[in-house]
């Protein structure tokens, strides 16, 4: 039996945004819906899911630390896909640990000797962990794979 | 148009700014700032804090030039469409990024080549850039983006294969 798919799309602003826009065609057909950053440039888009910048302070960090697991409750995603950058952490873990999630990582085109922290922090419970140059491969491991790159 | 932007990056960009500033009047074309966090206001150009990711994606479109940080997003972006850009990396010895990646960002791009991106490590070097690139003409044919399209093929092939 085929399962229906619904992808979670997470990134913070800037060219996170931008990099997570370049891929969408990959999951037309499917529900989507989007978690970010509230701020000017992601302003006014449809299906989404805001939250306070969490590098901000600790009082945003739990609370949008309790945010991010009841979208999950709510929207039950199979799968979620991002492009960085923190933001990421812990609905991944939310996703892989509580809600059986597949999870896929397209690292920033911003890295390009050195791995991000996020990469760092959430590669070992990625299941396609994407880089977008062929000298970070070795620094992440066995499980990173290199396509391309957006530039 | 020449489209300026400092990028979404929370640390300012003010060696950009002034020098953007100090040059506007010498140049014969409108130019519009998006300063981000940047303390500098400009006097002699049109500015704004952020505009939303869509309007900054049409002025990078329609632009004749474009003049950035070394932010991957514009810089995607400039390439899609075939606008010019020259770009300036943040330093982190100036207080303009947490680390030195933009640089990394651009020496490689630098090597290369592409035919619309154009490096500068200092500001005073801007002008003479501009200057250059206007007189040129140089807004060009994208060209397929081959990378693209093997990702959203990967991510694609991969969700397909979790239907099962």
């Amino acid at each position: 039996m085929k399962k229906n798919q619904k992808i979670g799309l997470i990134c913070s602003h800037g060219g996170h945004f931008t990099e997570l826009l370049q891929v969408q065609e990959a999951f037309e057909g499917y529900p989507t819906f989007l978690l970010t950053y509230r701020e000017v440039s992601t302003s006014n888009q449809e299906n989404t899911y805001y939250v306070a910048n969490i590098g901000k302070n600790p009082v945003a960090f739990i609370f949008s630390l309790i945010k991010i697991f009841f979208i999950l409750l709510k929207e039950k995603p199979t799968i979620l896909f991002s492009t960085g950058s923190e933001i990421a952490v812990l609905p991944f873990y939310f996703g892989k640990f509580l809600f059986g999630t597949k999870l896929i990582y397209l690292e920033s085109c911003a890295q390009i000797f050195r791995p991000s922290m996020t990469g760092k922090w959430i590669y070992p419970i990625t299941d396609l962990f994407l880089v977008q140059w062929e000298p970070l491969l070795r620094k992440y491991g066995p499980k990173a794979k290199y396509v391309g790159g957006l530039v | 148009m020449i489209f300026v932007t400092a990028g979404n990056h929370f640390q300012g960009f003010e060696r950009l700014l002034e020098k953007v500033d100090e040059i506007a009047p010498r140049i014969p074309h409108e130019i519009i700032v998006q300063k981000g966090y940047s303390k500098y206001v400009p006097h002699n150009t049109k500015y704004f804090d952020f505009v939303p990711a869509n309007t900054a994606t049409e002025y990078i479109r329609k632009s004749e030039l474009v003049v950035s940080h070394a932010g991957m997003g514009t810089i995607i972006l400039s390439k899609q469409f075939g606008t010019p850009i020259v770009i300036l990396p943040r330093r982190k010895i100036y207080g303009e990024h947490v680390n030195d990646h933009q640089m990394e960002i651009a020496q490689v791009l630098e090597e290369r080549k592409d035919a619309n991106i154009h490096v500068i490590y200092e500001e005073g070097q801007l002008e003479k850039k501009v200057m250059e690139l206007l007189e040129n003409k140089v807004k060009v044919t994208p060209k397929e983006n081959v990378g693209r399209a093997n990702l959203i093929k990967t991510i694609r092939a991969f969700i397909q294969e979790n239907e099962r």
